[in-house]
Protein backbone atom coordinates (compact mmCIF):
# COMPACT_ATOMS: atom_id res chain seq x y z
CA UNK A 1 0.00 0.00 0.00
CA UNK A 2 1.24 3.47 -0.91
CA UNK A 3 0.46 6.68 0.93
CA UNK A 4 0.76 10.21 -0.33
CA UNK A 5 -0.16 13.54 1.10
CA UNK A 6 -1.08 16.89 -0.38
CA UNK A 7 -1.88 20.10 1.50
CA UNK A 8 -4.93 21.87 0.04
CA UNK A 9 -6.37 25.26 0.98
CA UNK A 10 -8.57 24.15 3.84
CA UNK A 11 -7.60 20.52 4.38
CA UNK A 12 -4.91 17.91 3.89
CA UNK A 13 -5.60 15.09 1.46
CA UNK A 14 -4.15 11.66 2.20
CA UNK A 15 -4.32 9.04 -0.53
CA UNK A 16 -4.15 5.39 0.44
CA UNK A 17 -3.64 3.22 -2.64
CA UNK A 18 -3.87 -0.56 -2.43
CA UNK A 19 -5.20 -2.98 0.17
CA UNK A 20 -5.86 -1.60 3.63
CA UNK A 21 -5.22 -4.65 5.81
CA UNK A 22 -3.38 -5.75 8.93
CA UNK A 23 0.01 -5.01 7.34
CA UNK A 24 -0.78 -1.56 5.97
CA UNK A 25 -3.21 -0.38 8.69
CA UNK A 26 -0.52 0.61 11.24
CA UNK A 27 1.30 2.47 8.47
CA UNK A 28 -1.79 4.49 7.57
CA UNK A 29 -2.24 5.34 11.23
CA UNK A 30 1.37 6.47 11.48
CA UNK A 31 1.17 8.44 8.24
CA UNK A 32 -1.95 10.33 9.27
CA UNK A 33 -0.62 10.93 12.80
CA UNK A 34 2.44 12.52 11.23
CA UNK A 35 0.24 14.76 9.06
CA UNK A 36 -1.72 15.82 12.16
CA UNK A 37 1.49 16.35 14.11
CA UNK A 38 2.62 18.56 11.23
CA UNK A 39 -0.25 20.95 11.95
CA UNK A 40 -3.16 19.77 9.77
CA UNK A 41 -6.27 18.71 11.66
CA UNK A 42 -8.74 18.64 8.76
CA UNK A 43 -7.94 15.46 6.90
CA UNK A 44 -9.56 13.82 3.90
CA UNK A 45 -8.58 10.23 3.27
CA UNK A 46 -9.09 9.63 -0.44
CA UNK A 47 -10.02 5.95 -0.87
CA UNK A 48 -10.42 6.11 -4.64
CA UNK A 49 -7.74 3.46 -5.12
CA UNK A 50 -8.41 1.41 -1.99
CA UNK A 51 -9.99 -1.75 -3.36
CA UNK A 52 -10.07 -3.69 -0.12
CA UNK A 53 -10.28 -2.97 3.60
CA UNK A 54 -10.41 -5.48 6.46
CA UNK A 55 -11.20 -4.96 10.14
CA UNK A 56 -7.65 -3.78 10.89
CA UNK A 57 -8.00 -1.20 8.13
CA UNK A 58 -11.28 -0.02 9.59
CA UNK A 59 -9.56 0.17 12.98
CA UNK A 60 -6.88 2.41 11.49
CA UNK A 61 -9.46 4.78 10.00
CA UNK A 62 -11.23 4.98 13.38
CA UNK A 63 -7.90 5.66 15.11
CA UNK A 64 -7.09 8.43 12.61
CA UNK A 65 -10.55 9.96 13.09
CA UNK A 66 -10.07 9.99 16.86
CA UNK A 67 -6.64 11.60 16.45
CA UNK A 68 -8.01 14.32 14.14
CA UNK A 69 -10.91 15.09 16.51
CA UNK A 70 -8.49 15.09 19.43
CA UNK A 71 -6.48 17.75 17.60
CA UNK A 72 -9.64 19.86 17.25
CA UNK A 73 -10.31 18.90 13.64
CA UNK A 74 -12.03 16.14 11.72
CA UNK A 75 -11.32 13.30 9.33
CA UNK A 76 -13.55 12.48 6.39
CA UNK A 77 -13.34 9.84 3.72
CA UNK A 78 -13.94 10.26 0.02
CA UNK A 79 -14.45 8.23 -3.18
CA UNK A 80 -15.25 5.03 -1.25
CA UNK A 81 -15.20 1.86 -3.39
CA UNK A 82 -17.83 -0.93 -3.15
CA UNK A 83 -16.04 -3.39 -0.84
CA UNK A 84 -15.03 -0.64 1.58
CA UNK A 85 -18.56 0.76 1.52
CA UNK A 86 -19.89 -2.71 2.30
CA UNK A 87 -17.63 -3.02 5.37
CA UNK A 88 -18.64 0.46 6.56
CA UNK A 89 -22.35 -0.29 6.19
CA UNK A 90 -22.25 -3.77 7.77
CA UNK A 91 -20.46 -2.43 10.81
CA UNK A 92 -22.66 0.70 11.02
CA UNK A 93 -19.46 2.74 10.89
CA UNK A 94 -20.88 4.71 7.96
CA UNK A 95 -22.76 6.69 10.62
CA UNK A 96 -19.48 7.75 12.22
CA UNK A 97 -17.13 7.95 9.24
CA UNK A 98 -18.97 10.13 6.75
CA UNK A 99 -18.23 9.30 3.12
CA UNK A 100 -18.15 12.03 0.46
CA UNK A 101 -18.16 11.55 -3.32
CA UNK A 102 -14.84 13.35 -3.76
CA UNK A 103 -12.05 14.82 -1.68
CA UNK A 104 -13.00 18.35 -2.80
CA UNK A 105 -16.54 17.92 -1.46
CA UNK A 106 -15.53 16.50 1.93
CA UNK A 107 -15.01 19.88 3.58
CA UNK A 108 -17.00 21.71 0.89
CA UNK A 109 -19.63 23.15 3.22
CA UNK A 110 -17.46 24.24 6.11
CA UNK B 1 14.37 -2.93 7.07
CA UNK B 2 11.26 -4.86 7.95
CA UNK B 3 9.61 -7.16 5.45
CA UNK B 4 5.96 -6.27 4.94
CA UNK B 5 4.69 -9.57 6.24
CA UNK B 6 6.63 -9.34 9.49
CA UNK B 7 4.67 -7.52 12.14
CA UNK B 8 6.60 -6.49 15.23
CA UNK B 9 4.88 -5.20 18.32
CA UNK B 10 6.21 -2.92 21.01
CA UNK B 11 4.78 -1.74 24.31
CA UNK B 12 5.93 1.57 25.82
CA UNK B 13 5.62 1.77 29.61
CA UNK B 14 6.26 5.38 30.57
CA UNK B 15 4.39 7.82 32.80
CA UNK B 16 5.56 11.08 31.21
CA UNK B 17 3.14 11.75 28.33
CA UNK B 18 5.67 13.71 26.24
CA UNK B 19 8.38 11.08 26.45
CA UNK B 20 5.77 8.37 25.92
CA UNK B 21 4.58 10.11 22.75
CA UNK B 22 8.14 10.42 21.49
CA UNK B 23 8.91 6.76 22.15
CA UNK B 24 5.73 5.71 20.36
CA UNK B 25 6.65 7.83 17.35
CA UNK B 26 10.23 6.58 17.17
CA UNK B 27 9.19 2.93 17.44
CA UNK B 28 6.33 3.32 14.96
CA UNK B 29 8.83 4.78 12.50
CA UNK B 30 10.89 1.62 12.95
CA UNK B 31 7.94 -0.46 11.84
CA UNK B 32 6.59 -1.52 15.22
CA UNK B 33 2.93 -1.62 16.03
CA UNK B 34 3.09 0.29 19.30
CA UNK B 35 0.77 0.45 22.28
CA UNK B 36 1.52 2.08 25.61
CA UNK B 37 0.76 2.26 29.31
CA UNK B 38 1.32 4.97 31.90
CA UNK B 39 1.76 2.81 34.99
CA UNK B 40 3.60 -0.39 35.87
CA UNK B 41 0.51 -2.50 36.44
CA UNK B 42 -1.20 -1.28 33.26
CA UNK B 43 2.06 -2.02 31.46
CA UNK B 44 2.16 -5.61 32.68
CA UNK B 45 -1.45 -6.08 31.53
CA UNK B 46 -0.66 -4.53 28.15
CA UNK B 47 2.34 -6.81 27.60
CA UNK B 48 0.19 -9.80 28.53
CA UNK B 49 -2.40 -8.71 25.96
CA UNK B 50 -0.09 -7.69 23.11
CA UNK B 51 2.67 -10.31 23.46
CA UNK B 52 5.13 -7.76 22.06
CA UNK B 53 8.64 -8.30 20.70
CA UNK B 54 9.94 -5.22 22.49
CA UNK B 55 9.15 -3.36 25.71
CA UNK B 56 10.53 0.02 26.74
CA UNK B 57 10.27 0.41 30.47
CA UNK B 58 10.74 3.54 32.54
CA UNK B 59 12.55 2.87 35.82
CA UNK B 60 10.51 5.40 37.81
CA UNK B 61 6.82 4.71 37.50
CA UNK B 62 4.06 6.15 39.70
CA UNK B 63 2.81 2.85 41.09
CA UNK B 64 5.53 0.22 41.18
CA UNK B 65 9.29 0.25 40.59
CA UNK B 66 10.41 -0.45 37.00
CA UNK B 67 12.70 -3.24 38.26
CA UNK B 68 9.68 -4.90 39.83
CA UNK B 69 7.77 -4.54 36.57
CA UNK B 70 10.68 -6.15 34.73
CA UNK B 71 10.60 -9.12 37.10
CA UNK B 72 6.85 -9.54 36.56
CA UNK B 73 7.25 -9.35 32.78
CA UNK B 74 9.96 -11.98 32.75
CA UNK B 75 7.55 -14.48 34.28
CA UNK B 76 5.63 -14.71 31.02
CA UNK B 77 7.30 -12.68 28.28
CA UNK B 78 10.53 -13.15 26.36
CA UNK B 79 10.30 -9.74 24.68
CA UNK B 80 13.41 -7.58 24.54
CA UNK B 81 13.20 -5.16 27.45
CA UNK B 82 14.88 -1.77 27.14
CA UNK B 83 15.02 0.07 30.44
CA UNK B 84 15.06 3.86 30.51
CA UNK B 85 16.31 5.87 33.43
CA UNK B 86 16.65 9.60 34.06
CA UNK B 87 19.52 9.02 36.47
CA UNK B 88 22.75 8.47 34.60
CA UNK B 89 24.50 7.48 37.85
CA UNK B 90 22.20 4.50 38.19
CA UNK B 91 23.26 3.06 34.85
CA UNK B 92 26.46 1.37 36.02
CA UNK B 93 24.74 -0.17 38.99
CA UNK B 94 21.85 -1.42 36.86
CA UNK B 95 23.91 -2.93 34.08
CA UNK B 96 25.94 -4.85 36.64
CA UNK B 97 22.84 -6.65 37.90
CA UNK B 98 20.85 -9.34 36.23
CA UNK B 99 17.48 -7.61 36.21
CA UNK B 100 16.10 -9.38 33.21
CA UNK B 101 16.44 -6.29 31.02
CA UNK B 102 18.33 -6.52 27.72
CA UNK B 103 19.43 -2.92 27.34
CA UNK B 104 19.69 0.27 29.41
CA UNK B 105 19.41 3.80 28.10
CA UNK B 106 19.68 7.01 30.08
CA UNK B 107 17.46 10.04 29.55
CA UNK B 108 17.72 12.32 27.75
CA UNK B 109 18.29 10.05 24.78
CA UNK B 110 18.40 10.80 21.10
CA UNK B 111 15.89 9.00 18.88
CA UNK B 112 18.77 7.83 16.72
CA UNK B 113 20.56 6.25 19.68
CA UNK B 114 17.39 4.44 20.68
CA UNK B 115 16.88 3.19 17.13
CA UNK B 116 20.38 1.84 16.75
CA UNK B 117 20.29 0.08 20.14
CA UNK B 118 17.01 -1.57 19.23
CA UNK B 119 18.30 -2.65 15.83
CA UNK B 120 21.31 -4.17 17.55
CA UNK B 121 19.06 -6.14 19.91
CA UNK B 122 17.05 -7.59 17.04
CA UNK B 123 20.21 -8.48 15.10
CA UNK B 124 21.25 -10.59 18.07
CA UNK B 125 18.22 -12.80 17.76
CA UNK B 126 18.76 -15.39 15.03
CA UNK B 127 15.97 -15.30 12.50
CA UNK B 128 15.30 -19.04 12.76
CA UNK B 129 14.54 -18.54 16.42
CA UNK B 130 12.25 -15.63 15.60
CA UNK B 131 10.48 -17.83 13.07
CA UNK B 132 9.91 -20.62 15.51
CA UNK B 133 8.86 -18.11 18.16
CA UNK B 134 6.19 -16.67 15.87
CA UNK B 135 5.09 -20.15 14.86
CA UNK B 136 4.68 -21.19 18.44
CA UNK B 137 2.78 -17.97 19.14
CA UNK B 138 0.37 -18.85 16.36
CA UNK B 139 0.08 -22.31 17.86
CA UNK B 140 -0.76 -20.81 21.25
CA UNK B 141 -3.22 -18.37 19.69
CA UNK B 142 -4.97 -21.29 17.98
CA UNK B 143 -5.22 -23.08 21.33
CA UNK B 144 -6.71 -20.02 23.00
CA UNK B 145 -9.22 -19.64 20.20
CA UNK B 146 -10.23 -23.31 20.23
CA UNK B 147 -10.69 -23.20 23.99
CA UNK B 148 -13.38 -20.52 23.58
CA UNK B 149 -15.77 -22.70 21.61
CA UNK B 150 -18.60 -24.44 23.47
CA UNK B 151 -17.62 -27.94 24.60
CA UNK B 152 -21.05 -29.49 24.51
CA UNK B 153 -23.80 -29.72 21.96
CA UNK B 154 -26.91 -27.91 22.92
CA UNK B 155 -30.31 -29.56 23.18
CA UNK B 156 -33.37 -27.36 23.26
CA UNK B 157 -36.67 -29.15 22.73
CA UNK B 158 -38.18 -28.22 19.38
CA UNK B 159 -34.90 -26.83 18.00
CA UNK B 160 -31.82 -28.05 16.19
CA UNK B 161 -28.69 -26.03 16.94
CA UNK B 162 -25.23 -26.39 15.38
CA UNK B 163 -22.03 -24.38 15.02
CA UNK B 164 -18.89 -24.81 12.95
CA UNK B 165 -15.56 -23.04 13.16
CA UNK B 166 -12.59 -23.23 10.83
CA UNK B 167 -9.52 -21.23 11.87
CA UNK B 168 -7.35 -19.53 9.27
CA UNK B 169 -3.61 -20.08 9.26
CA UNK B 170 -3.02 -16.66 10.76
CA UNK B 171 -5.68 -17.05 13.51
CA UNK B 172 -8.41 -14.44 13.35
CA UNK B 173 -10.50 -13.33 16.30
CA UNK B 174 -13.68 -15.32 15.60
CA UNK B 175 -15.54 -17.37 18.17
CA UNK B 176 -19.05 -18.39 19.09
CA UNK B 177 -20.43 -19.43 22.43
CA UNK B 178 -23.78 -20.74 23.61
CA UNK B 179 -25.36 -22.20 26.69
CA UNK B 180 -28.75 -23.42 27.74
CA UNK B 181 -31.02 -21.36 29.96
CA UNK B 182 -34.33 -22.30 31.61
CA UNK B 183 -36.10 -20.46 28.77
CA UNK B 184 -34.02 -21.59 25.82
CA UNK B 185 -30.51 -20.49 25.00
CA UNK B 186 -28.06 -17.60 24.88
CA UNK B 187 -25.82 -17.22 21.85
CA UNK B 188 -22.76 -14.99 21.42
CA UNK B 189 -21.02 -14.58 18.08
CA UNK B 190 -17.99 -12.32 17.89
CA UNK B 191 -15.05 -11.30 15.75
CA UNK B 192 -12.20 -9.34 17.29
CA UNK B 193 -10.24 -7.00 15.04
CA UNK B 194 -6.91 -8.19 13.70
CA UNK B 195 -5.23 -11.55 13.92
CA UNK B 196 -2.97 -13.66 16.10
CA UNK B 197 -2.65 -13.77 19.87
CA UNK B 198 -3.92 -10.21 20.35
CA UNK B 199 -7.23 -11.02 18.66
CA UNK B 200 -7.52 -14.38 20.44
CA UNK B 201 -7.04 -12.79 23.86
CA UNK B 202 -9.61 -10.10 23.15
CA UNK B 203 -12.02 -12.84 22.07
CA UNK B 204 -11.36 -14.62 25.40
CA UNK B 205 -12.23 -11.46 27.33
CA UNK B 206 -15.41 -10.96 25.34
CA UNK B 207 -16.54 -14.52 25.96
CA UNK B 208 -15.94 -14.24 29.71
CA UNK B 209 -17.73 -10.89 29.98
CA UNK B 210 -20.72 -12.03 27.93
CA UNK B 211 -21.08 -15.16 30.07
CA UNK B 212 -20.90 -13.11 33.26
CA UNK B 213 -23.87 -10.96 32.23
CA UNK B 214 -26.04 -13.92 31.24
CA UNK B 215 -27.95 -13.91 34.52
CA UNK B 216 -29.34 -10.44 33.98
CA UNK B 217 -32.91 -10.71 32.83
CA UNK B 218 -33.01 -7.61 30.63
CA UNK B 219 -30.99 -8.06 27.45
CA UNK B 220 -30.63 -4.30 26.98
CA UNK B 221 -29.11 -3.78 30.40
CA UNK B 222 -26.96 -6.91 30.16
CA UNK B 223 -25.53 -5.85 26.81
CA UNK B 224 -24.93 -2.28 27.95
CA UNK B 225 -23.01 -3.51 31.00
CA UNK B 226 -21.04 -6.06 28.98
CA UNK B 227 -20.12 -3.66 26.20
CA UNK B 228 -18.92 -1.11 28.74
CA UNK B 229 -16.64 -3.67 30.38
CA UNK B 230 -15.32 -4.86 27.02
CA UNK B 231 -14.77 -1.33 25.70
CA UNK B 232 -12.73 -0.44 28.79
CA UNK B 233 -10.54 -3.44 28.12
CA UNK B 234 -10.20 -2.62 24.43
CA UNK B 235 -9.36 1.02 24.93
CA UNK B 236 -5.67 0.44 25.59
CA UNK B 237 -5.21 -1.74 22.53
CA UNK B 238 -6.98 0.46 19.97
CA UNK B 239 -9.05 -2.50 18.96
CA UNK B 240 -12.71 -3.39 18.60
CA UNK B 241 -14.94 -6.39 18.36
CA UNK B 242 -18.07 -7.07 16.33
CA UNK B 243 -20.62 -8.77 18.52
CA UNK B 244 -23.96 -10.45 17.91
CA UNK B 245 -25.72 -11.61 21.05
CA UNK B 246 -29.11 -13.33 21.03
CA UNK B 247 -31.48 -14.92 23.53
CA UNK B 248 -34.02 -17.45 22.42
CA UNK B 249 -37.28 -18.00 24.27
CA UNK B 250 -37.91 -21.52 23.06
CA UNK B 251 -41.63 -21.76 23.86
CA UNK B 252 -42.61 -18.81 21.66
CA UNK B 253 -39.74 -18.78 19.16
CA UNK B 254 -38.92 -15.17 20.06
CA UNK B 255 -35.29 -14.23 19.48
CA UNK B 256 -34.16 -11.01 21.17
CA UNK B 257 -30.83 -9.79 19.90
CA UNK B 258 -28.35 -6.95 19.87
CA UNK B 259 -25.98 -6.50 16.94
CA UNK B 260 -22.88 -4.36 17.41
CA UNK B 261 -21.28 -3.97 14.00
CA UNK B 262 -21.68 -7.56 12.84
CA UNK B 263 -24.49 -7.31 10.30
CA UNK B 264 -24.21 -10.90 9.05
CA UNK B 265 -27.10 -12.62 10.82
CA UNK B 266 -29.96 -13.87 8.67
CA UNK B 267 -33.51 -14.87 9.44
CA UNK B 268 -34.31 -17.63 6.97
CA UNK B 269 -38.01 -18.34 6.73
CA UNK B 270 -39.56 -21.69 6.01
CA UNK B 271 -41.10 -20.25 2.85
CA UNK B 272 -37.63 -19.76 1.33
CA UNK B 273 -36.87 -16.11 1.94
CA UNK B 274 -33.96 -14.61 3.82
CA UNK B 275 -33.88 -11.34 5.70
CA UNK B 276 -30.53 -9.96 6.78
CA UNK B 277 -30.54 -8.35 10.20
CA UNK B 278 -28.71 -5.02 9.92
CA UNK B 279 -26.36 -4.11 12.75
CA UNK B 280 -27.74 -1.74 15.36
CA UNK B 281 -24.57 0.28 15.79
CA UNK B 282 -20.76 0.22 15.48
CA UNK B 283 -18.60 -2.59 16.90
CA UNK B 284 -17.93 -2.56 20.65
CA UNK B 285 -14.89 -0.42 21.40
CA UNK B 286 -14.99 1.40 18.06
CA UNK B 287 -16.80 4.55 19.10
CA UNK B 288 -17.32 5.97 22.58
CA UNK B 289 -20.85 6.62 23.78
CA UNK B 290 -22.52 4.12 21.48
CA UNK B 291 -25.79 2.50 22.56
CA UNK B 292 -27.19 -0.47 20.77
CA UNK B 293 -30.92 -1.11 20.41
CA UNK B 294 -32.43 -4.49 21.18
CA UNK B 295 -34.45 -6.05 18.35
CA UNK B 296 -36.73 -9.06 18.22
CA UNK B 297 -37.73 -11.58 15.62
CA UNK B 298 -40.05 -14.56 15.64
CA UNK B 299 -38.74 -17.94 14.56
CA UNK B 300 -41.78 -19.74 13.18
CA UNK B 301 -41.68 -23.53 12.87
CA UNK B 302 -39.26 -24.36 10.03
CA UNK B 303 -37.44 -21.00 10.29
CA UNK B 304 -33.73 -20.63 11.02
CA UNK B 305 -31.48 -18.01 12.52
CA UNK B 306 -28.13 -18.19 10.70
CA UNK B 307 -25.09 -16.22 11.87
CA UNK B 308 -22.03 -16.16 9.64
CA UNK B 309 -18.59 -14.54 9.97
CA UNK B 310 -17.10 -12.14 7.43
CA UNK B 311 -14.74 -14.90 6.28
CA UNK B 312 -17.68 -16.19 4.22
CA UNK B 313 -18.69 -12.71 3.03
CA UNK B 314 -15.18 -12.10 1.66
CA UNK B 315 -15.73 -14.46 -1.27
CA UNK B 316 -18.81 -12.56 -2.52
CA UNK B 317 -19.07 -9.35 -4.50
CA UNK B 318 -21.94 -7.93 -2.48
CA UNK B 319 -24.02 -8.49 0.62
CA UNK B 320 -26.98 -9.38 -1.62
CA UNK B 321 -25.00 -12.13 -3.39
CA UNK B 322 -23.85 -13.40 0.01
CA UNK B 323 -27.40 -13.48 1.38
CA UNK B 324 -28.71 -15.35 -1.67
CA UNK B 325 -25.91 -17.92 -1.49
CA UNK B 326 -26.40 -18.56 2.24
CA UNK B 327 -30.14 -18.97 1.70
CA UNK B 328 -29.56 -21.49 -1.07
CA UNK B 329 -26.97 -23.42 0.96
CA UNK B 330 -29.21 -23.56 4.05
CA UNK B 331 -32.32 -24.73 2.26
CA UNK B 332 -33.42 -28.35 2.10
CA UNK B 333 -30.81 -29.50 4.59
CA UNK B 334 -31.40 -32.46 6.86
CA UNK B 335 -30.12 -30.76 9.97
CA UNK B 336 -28.60 -27.60 11.40
CA UNK B 337 -25.24 -29.38 11.24
CA UNK B 338 -25.49 -30.10 7.51
CA UNK B 339 -26.75 -26.56 6.85
CA UNK B 340 -23.71 -25.17 8.72
CA UNK B 341 -21.44 -27.38 6.63
CA UNK B 342 -23.01 -26.25 3.36
CA UNK B 343 -22.64 -22.57 4.36
CA UNK B 344 -19.03 -23.04 5.43
CA UNK B 345 -18.28 -24.71 2.09
CA UNK B 346 -19.16 -21.39 0.39
CA UNK B 347 -15.70 -20.19 1.49
CA UNK B 348 -13.25 -22.77 0.12
CA UNK B 349 -10.58 -23.66 2.67
CA UNK B 350 -7.65 -23.04 0.32
CA UNK B 351 -8.69 -19.47 -0.45
CA UNK B 352 -10.08 -18.34 2.89
CA UNK B 353 -7.70 -15.85 4.50
CA UNK B 354 -9.88 -15.32 7.52
CA UNK B 355 -11.53 -17.59 10.07
CA UNK B 356 -14.89 -18.94 9.03
CA UNK B 357 -17.62 -19.40 11.63
CA UNK B 358 -21.24 -20.46 11.15
CA UNK B 359 -24.04 -20.98 13.68
CA UNK B 360 -27.49 -22.26 12.74
CA UNK B 361 -30.46 -22.25 15.14
CA UNK B 362 -33.34 -24.01 13.48
CA UNK B 363 -36.86 -24.29 14.83
CA UNK B 364 -38.14 -27.71 13.89
CA UNK B 365 -41.26 -27.87 11.73
CA UNK B 366 -44.42 -28.68 13.65
CA UNK B 367 -44.85 -32.41 14.26
CA UNK B 368 -41.12 -33.14 13.88
CA UNK B 369 -39.42 -35.03 16.70
CA UNK B 370 -36.92 -33.00 18.74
Amino acid sequence: MEFSYEAKDSYAEVKADGRLNMVSAPKLREFVTDVIAGGSNRIVVNLENTAFMDSSGLGALIGCLKAARQAGGDLRIAAVQPQVRMVLELTSMDKVLTAYPSAEQAFGND
Amino acid sequence: MVSPTELRRAVVIEDDPDIRGLLVRVLAKQGFEVTHAGTGMAGVAEVRLQQPDLVTLDLNLPDIDGLEVCKLLREFSDAFIVMLTARADELDKLTGLDNGADEYISKPFSPRELQSRINALFRRRPSAEADSASRSELQRATEVQQSLLPKEDIRVAGYDVAGLFRPSRSVGGDFYDWYQTPDGLHLTFADAMGKGMGAALIAATVRAVMRSTGRRQDLDGAFAAASKAIATDLDSSNSFVTLFHARLAAATGTVSYVDAGHGLALHIQAGGTARRLPSGGPPVGAWAGTQWPQSDLLLAPGDSLVVVSDGVLDVFESVEAFTAAVLEAAQNQESAQSASGAIMALAPADTAEDDVTVVVVRRLPEGAAA
